[in-house]
Formats: structure tokens, C-alpha cells, sequence
């Protein structure tokens, strides 16, 4: 047993701001080790220090027994420490291989049927199997991952530092890709994960450390005696006891919204929602599980009004709406949590207040005639930064002042407000810590319990959906698959659903 | 202010100082002479002020393109156009009829020029600023064959039209020679109060700056951004050509070949300056009206080249940019 990576002390501030304050990290060779913590507990800013992306303002970084500064992330994998972020850097239009070698090439000329053999033995050895001719592109999310990770080992990585690897995975890749690392780990490779997901720290790995604040709350050995369970790490995650989610069951009120046969194309011509059928009743949470990429993004395109509908139809209210464009929609009722909060949903620009509108702008009573009714909107912004304490300093500064979670929370309450009928979510907890999510979905159950709406929740991780939405249906290759009756909460049931292997 | 905009600063007065001195001017003379010579005088005045008003509603028309997103560096095309068209049916239709005339078919003649940049823009993808260049040579070169030719006043040695009558003329608002406000500058004024309104209180004002700011949130929120990006483009080109119309029927009556000295790039400076607020371009058109003004009078007065107008917009505007620069990233 011996120590690889050890970090003492270590303190960083950004102007008035402590990220980190005297943090300490023990990593073994040869383990998987997790990082936990809420956003914002300082475990970006912690794996950062480590390879070399910023610099601490006090503490002693050692690896391999030896005091290390990096200066830079180059540095770092020179000394065999890589990391994988969440944003994959695959560039899709250059092969595999390419991908594989970039930055990395082996000289000046590449000999391709060299690299070929090096990376079909890098592959094997890890169980994983790759065309290397085929463009990067064409890979799935798994597929990506796996070749990120290769990415460090044709850098020779010892060191691998993880994030969130298994966040657009389904369950059944993230057990495949647990498979590798402990086959990595076995062979003397260290691997650091930071993730929120906690069965993946209780199964698969054999230390964990919590951060909260910017300190040390836990360290802890998993597998042998004392070993915390899911409870203990939540209250060390959040800092007190995590009441567990009841939902009680609603009696499904009359329809709301009703997909009937829906066929839409994608952005690349092909069909990619293929015939999709699904009722959804006053007061329901439906949660869509599925691996990224599988239709959920055109699906919802179709039902905003701006994807391109070949065929079937959506009935809101009994009545049929597959024709009306997205202004009408909106007037409807029909609104949007969209994926990706800085591009999408806000204008980071922008003040609060003017944020608040976007999207309801059109809608009564923002809006008087031609004109936009100024008192009303404020008094909207304020409401929609109540509703889950967004914190903020002043509803007239700009969005970009406050935190990715922050932001996160101002865009879910205003899909709430003005009178919705139905609400699509895309991914609506992404980047929220555990009182976050908890906050988002206690208020989508309440606002389709209390309003008589429904809500359809997309997520790539199906503990969450099962945990908090009413009932759960998958989407696999655009079509819909709903759990046989009585395997409505069966994880491992609904799991095969996503990856078409029921 | 940090140190580098300090250094930026500096070094940009220094180059000013610099070439002053090279050529034999006492720097303080030439900026005191600046003055007098835009400001110093009712007549000085009275020409800043004339100066300024087609720099006034041709920033109003970049300002507004930039709110939605787009770089309309075409303003001087549809300037030449607007003003084209102005003069030909300011002499077809004389009077009162013919002054509403002049204005709004400057207007639509701007707007159609604009167009074809906002469509390619908003439905094959093709940048704003390429399509408008062009515009602006064809333009350019379009209104002077016309001038040359069927729009010629016949006698004339010189490429321009006739002159307008008395009746077809916007009027003076003021006039007590040398001091004359022409009507014209009070329009433009109407004009960027009504932009600013507009801007901030209506829902197509709040789509447009949604569509500048983020268009893909934009299209979440349920805009029609093509659409609006044309709009925005046509709304853009009509204030260009309405310049036009006014340049004509306020100041020269007349349309003749080297009718603008650059106002439309001038006017890029104009917006530039203006930074978020409309009421941003009325003292940025004011300082620009100024410099032109007073760098025409030195380079009679004190003998050196007119350039140095030129020079001193230059150097305003890449320190302003680099402090714009600066806060914008800071901001993020």
C-alpha cells in the first residue's frame, strides 16, 4: 500500500473567496478513489491544482513521494497525470486514431500502421474495441469516454483523474466502463473519480473523500467495517440528514397531453423519433430515461414546434397542435427547461429581471398590446427568484454573476410560472448539488399536483428518475418502451429497456 | 482604468502630439484651433451641428443592427442610394408632396438595398459584413453612372443633378446666419428617442435585443430569429436611406458624384462609441461632428493635411474598444 498522489494543505482563493482551505487528499496506487462533494465544494477546483490547470495559493502537492508543482496540464501528463473533463475535447470530424494521437504524435512523420497496432493493444488491453478509421464522430457517448481514457494512456497516464465519466452513460456502460477501470486499477494505474453519484462510490470504489465548503468532512476506506452507507455520504455531502423522497401516488386526472404515432427527423435527415405514443395526465411527472442521444432532443423539438414532425401528432388539452409553431405553443402552455442553461435559457448578459421574461414575453401579463409591461415583469423576476432561492444580488445584475446552480434554478422556476400546462425538461438538475435537485423536482411535483399539469423529465441518470418522478418510461434508437406492470421501479428492467436489450 | 488603458491612453496622444510636432504645430494650438473651429463660432456651430446630423441617424441605423446582432457596414451604400433616390423624385414631384416622397422612398430604397444582405444572412448563412461591403461598392459605383448619365442636370459641366426648389427643401428651424438648425437634426433627435423607447419598451424591442444577445436562447424563447434578422436588416438599411433623404433635402438639395465623404463609416464609429444605450450615439455624433469640423478649419488655418481628422477618430475608437474589450472580459 503505498501513497501516490498526496496533496496537504491545500488553500486557494479567488478574490474574497475561499475555494479551498487547507485540503488534504490521500490517493493509493493502484485504487479507485472517489472525490464527493455539492458544486461548488471545491472538487474542480481541487483535481485543477493537481494537474497543473491552477495554481494553489499554499499547500504541498506530492506524487510518487517527490514535492510537484505543475504549470501546466502538459507538465502534469509528462509526469503521468491526465484527466478526462465532463466536456469531452474529441473533435469529431478527425478519425480515432487521429483523436487518439493529438498533441501526442509519435514524431514528425506518422507511421499510421504503427499507431494502428499501439492503439489496437492499448484497446485490448482494456477490453474495448475501436474502428480506428472511422471518424470520432461517429461515436456513441460510451464510446467517446473510452476513447478519452485511451487518450491518457497513449500518454502514458499512471494518474487518471475522472469527472463525472458515467453521467451519459447508461447504467449498463457505467457498469462496462467500471469493469475496465478496476482491470486498469489492477494492473497498478490509479484512478481519481469525482462524481454524484453515489451507489457508483459505494460499488465500485475503495476509498472516498468528501469536501464541503472547501474542507475535508470525511475520509473513508469502503469495503472494509465502518463503511458509510448511501445515508451517511449525503449527510456528509450536504451537511445534515437528507430526508428521503416520498412521493405520494396521484389518481391520474384527465389527459393532458397526448403523442400519438409520432415520427420526426433529426438535424441530419434521418428519422429520429420513430413512431413515439405516450399519454401524460394532470398532475404526472413521466421521466424519460435514455442514453443521450436517442431521440430525446428531437422529440422535444417536436413538441415545442420546432422540430420537423413527419408524421403522427400531439394533442394538448384533447386538441390538435402538431401544426402551431412555437409562439403558439407557448401561449398554450408548453414550456421548456432546456439542456444547456448558458446557450439556451438565459441571456448572461442580461439583468435578472429581463431574463425573467425570456420566453413569456409574448404571454399576458408581460405583455400589454405592443408593449412590454415593465412593473409586472419585475414583479415576475422577483417571484421566479423566490421560488427556489436563487441567490443573487439584486434582480438588475447581470445573469452571469451568479453560479452555474444559481442559474439553474432562476430557468426551472420561470418554466413554472405563468400558468404552464406542460413542462419539458431537459436534464433539469444538471450541474445542481443534492438540495438543488431535491428543491427542482419537489417543485415539478408540486406545481402538476397543485395546477393540474403534467411534466416529462429527460434524464441520462436513471436513479434520479426512478427516485423522483411518477412513473418512468425509456427511449432507445427514437422509439418508446414502457417497463412491463410490475416492473415499474425495476432499475435493472428499465436499464436493459434503454439499451434495447429486453 | 488600469494601467494598460493608462499606457494605451498615453501612447495614442502621443502619436497625436507626435505628428503634430513633425509637421511644425504646436499641439496645444492645433486642439485649441479644433475648437474654435467647430465650436468656437455660431457659424462653427451651425456647420458641427449640420455635420452631425447624417452621422446622428446613420449611427441610429448601425446601433440598431448591432442591437439585433448584426454588423451593417452597408450604411454607406444605403446612404448613397437613400440620397439617389431622394433627389430624383425631389425633382420629379416638387412641394410638400415631393419632400414626403423624397423621405420615404429614401427609406425603402435603403431597406431594399439591405435586404438582400439580411437574407443571406438569416437563410444561407453568409456574413452580414462581406455582403454589405459589396453592396456598398455596387452602390457606390451604381449611383454614379446614374449621376453621370439620366440623372444628369443637362447644361451641367460637373456629375450632378439639378438642384431642388425652394419648396422641396426641409426648412430651417432656426436660421440667423451664420447660425442655421436645420429641421433635419430635430428628426434625427426624434429618431433616437424613439429607438430607445422602442427598444425597451416594446415586445418586438426586447425580441431584437434577445436575438443580438443569444439567438439560440432567442429560438427557445420561441422568436423567429431569420425572421427577425431581416427585419432588423431592412429596419437598418430604411434609417440608412432615410440619412440619405435627408442629406439631401436639408443640407446639399442636390445628389452629385462624391456625395458622401464617408459618413457610413464614420457612423460604424458612431455606434461603436454609443456603447449599449441609443442615447449613446447623440454624444459619439456629437464628438465626431466636432473633430470633422474642427480638423477641416486647422488644415486651412494651420496648414496641415485634413487627415489628421481621420487619425484622431482612428485613435478614439481603438482605445475605446480596448476599454469595452477590457469590461467585457472582466464581466465574464
Amino acid at each position: 500500500m503505498s501513497t501516490i498522489v498526496s496533496m496537504t494543505g491545500i488553500t486557494r482563493r479567488f478574490g474574497a473567496v475561499t475555494a479551498l482551505d487547507q485540503v488534504d487528499l490521500q490517493v493509493e496506487a493502484g485504487k479507485i478513489h472517489a472525490l464527493v462533494g455539492e458544486n461548488g465544494a471545491g472538487k474542480t477546483t481541487l483535481m485543477r491544482i493537481l494537474y497543473g490547470g491552477l495554481d494553489a495559493d499554499a499547500g504541498v502537492i506530492e506524487v510518487e513521494g517527490q514535492s510537484r508543482h505543475f504549470r501546466n496540464s502538459a507538465e502534469a501528463i509528462a509526469s503521468g497525470i491526465g484527466m478526462v473533463s465532463q466536456h469531452y475535447s474529441i473533435i469529431p470530424e478527425l478519425t480515432c486514431l487521429q483523436n487518439l494521437m493529438l498533441g501526442a504524435e509519435p514524431g514528425l512523420w506518422i507511421a499510421e500502421r504503427d499507431a494502428e497496432a499501439r492503439a489496437t493493444e492499448l484497446a485490448t488491453r482494456m477490453g474495448f474495441e475501436f474502428s480506428w478509421r472511422a471518424p470520432a464522430g461517429s461515436l456513441s457517448p460510451a464510446g467517446a469516454q473510452k476513447l478519452e481514457i485511451l487518450k491518457l494512456l497513449w500518454r502514458q497516464a499512471r494518474i487518471m483523474i475522472l469527472d463525472e465519466p458515467t453521467a451519459m452513460l447508461s447504467p449498463a456502460d457505467g457498469d462496462a466502463l467500471f469493469v475496465s477501470l478496476k482491470q486498469l486499477a489492477a494492473e497498478g494505474d490509479t484512478i481519481i473519480l469525482v462524481t454524484h453519484r453515489l451507489p457508483e462510490v459505494l460499488q465500485h470504489c475503495s476509498h472516498v473523500t468528501v469536501l464541503r465548503g472547501g474542507r475535508n468532512v470525511a475520509h473513508a476506506a469502503i469495503g472494509e467495517h465502518e463503511t458509510p452507507d448511501a445515508a451517511q455520504l449525503a449527510a456528509w455531502i450536504v451537511g445534515h440528514e437528507v430526508p428521503e423522497v416520498q412521493i405520494e401516488a396521484v389518481a391520474p386526472g384527465k389527459p393532458v397531453l397526448e403523442i400519438r404515432s409520432l415520427r420526426v427527423r433529426g438535424d441530419r435527415g434521418e428519422e429520429a423519433v420513430k413512431g413515439i405514443s405516450l399519454r401524460l395526465h394532470e398532475g404526472e411527472v413521466v421521466g424519460l430515461a435514455g442514453v443521450d442521444g436517442n431521440g430525446q432532443r428531437e422529440l422535444f423539438q417536436a413538441l415545442i414546434g420546432v422540430g420537423t414532425v413527419l408524421e403522427g401528432s400531439v394533442l394538448l388539452d384533447g386538441r390538435d397542435v402538431t401544426r402551431d409553431g412555437p409562439v403558439e405553443r407557448l401561449r398554450q402552455g408548453v414550456r421548456l427547461i432546456p439542456e444547456d442553461r448558458h446557450e439556451e435559457g438565459v441571456v448572461e448578459d442580461w439583468s435578472l429581471e429581463l431574463n425573467a421574461a425570456l420566453g413569456l414575453q409574448r404571454l399576458e401579463p408581460l405583455r400589454s398590446g405592443l408593449w412590454v409591461d415593465v412593473g409586472e415583469r419585475r414583479a415576475l423576476a422577483g417571484a421566479i427568484a423566490e421560488r427556489f432561492r436563487t441567490k443573487h444580488g439584486g434582480l438588475g445584475l447581470p445573469m452571469r454573476s451568479l453560479s452555474g446552480g444559481n442559474q439553474q434554478r432562476f430557468v426551472a422556476a420561470r418554466a413554472l410560472a405563468l400558468k404552464p400546462r406542460v413542462i419539458l425538461a431537459f436534464q433539469p438538475t444538471r450541474g445542481l448539488d443534492i438540495e438543488g435537485t431535491l428543491a427542482v423536482y419537489a417543485a415539478l411535483r408540486e406545481t402538476c399536483r397543485r395546477e393540474g399539469v403534467c411534466a416529462i423529465v429527460v434524464s441520462f441518470d436513471l436513479d434520479e428518475l426512478l427516485e423522483q418522478c411518477d412513473r418512468v418510461v425509456a427511449i432507445n434508437g427514437g422509439a418508446l418502451f414502457e417497463p412491463k406492470p410490475g416492473e415499474e421501479r425495476d432499475r435493472a428492467a428499465i436499464g436493459r429497456l434503454m439499451v434495447g436489450a429486453a | 482604468m488600469n494601467w494598460k488603458l493608462a499606457i494605451l491612453i498615453v501612447a495614442a496622444l502621443g502619436v497625436v502630439i507626435g505628428a503634430l510636432i513633425a509637421i511644425g504645430v504646436a499641439p496645444s494650438d492645433a486642439f485649441l484651433q479644433i475648437l474654435k473651429g467647430s465650436v468656437g463660432t455660431p457659424g462653427a456651430i451651425g456647420r458641427t451641428l449640420r455635420e452631425t446630423t447624417p452621422l446622428l441617424i446613420l449611427g441610429v441605423a448601425v446601433f440598431l443592427g448591432l442591437r439585433g446582432g448584426l454588423f451593417n457596414i452597408g450604411v454607406e451604400g444605403q446612404f448613397l442610394i437613400g440620397a439617389c433616390v431622394a433627389a430624383s423624385l425631389g425633382l420629379k414631384v416638387p412641394g410638400i408632396l415631393g419632400v414626403l416622397l423624397a423621405i420615404v422612398g429614401g427609406a425603402i430604397a435603403g431597406a431594399l438595398w439591405a435586404f438582400p444582405a439580411g437574407w443571406i444572412k438569416a437563410y444561407r448563412g453568409g456574413h452580414e459584413v462581406i455582403s454589405t461591403i459589396m453592396l456598398n461598392n455596387i452602390a457606390f459605383h451604381l449611383t454614379t453612372g446614374l449621376v453621370a448619365g439620366p440623372l444628369k442636370a443637362p447644361g451641367q459641366q460637373s456629375t450632378t443633378t439639378a438642384t431642388l426648389t425652394d419648396s422641396t427643401k426641409l426648412p430651417m428651424l432656426y436660421s440667423a446666419p451664420p447660425l442655421t438648425i436645420n429641421i433635419a437634426l430635430i428628426f434625427a433627435l426624434a429618431l433616437v428617442a424613439a429607438l430607445a423607447l422602442w427598444l425597451k419598451r416594446t415586445v418586438a424591442g426586447y425580441e431584437l435585443n434577445a436575438v443580438g444577445a443569444n439567438p439560440k436562447a432567442a429560438q427557445f424563447a420561441g422568436v423567429d430569429v431569420r425572421k427577425v434578422t431581416v427585419w432588423t436588416m431592412l429596419a437598418s438599411g430604411a434609417i440608412g436611406g432615410l440619412a440619405g433623404s435627408c442629406q439631401v433635402l436639408a443640407y446639399e438639395h442636390r445628389f452629385y458624384e462624391g456625395f458622401s465623404p464617408g459618413y457610413g463609416f464614420d457612423a460604424l464609429g458612431v455606434a461603436l462609441l454609443a456603447g449599449s444605450s441609443p442615447w449613446g450615439v447623440v454624444p459619439a455624433a456629437g464628438l465626431f461632428g466636432i473633430l470633422s469640423t474642427g480638423s477641416s478649419f486647422i488644415s486651412a488655418a494651420l496648414q496641415i493635411p485634413k487627415g489628421l481628422n481621420g487619425v484622431l477618430i482612428g485613435l478614439i475608437i481603438i482605445v475605446f474598444a480596448a476599454f469595452r474589450y477590457r469590461r467585457s472580459r472582466s464581466n465574464g
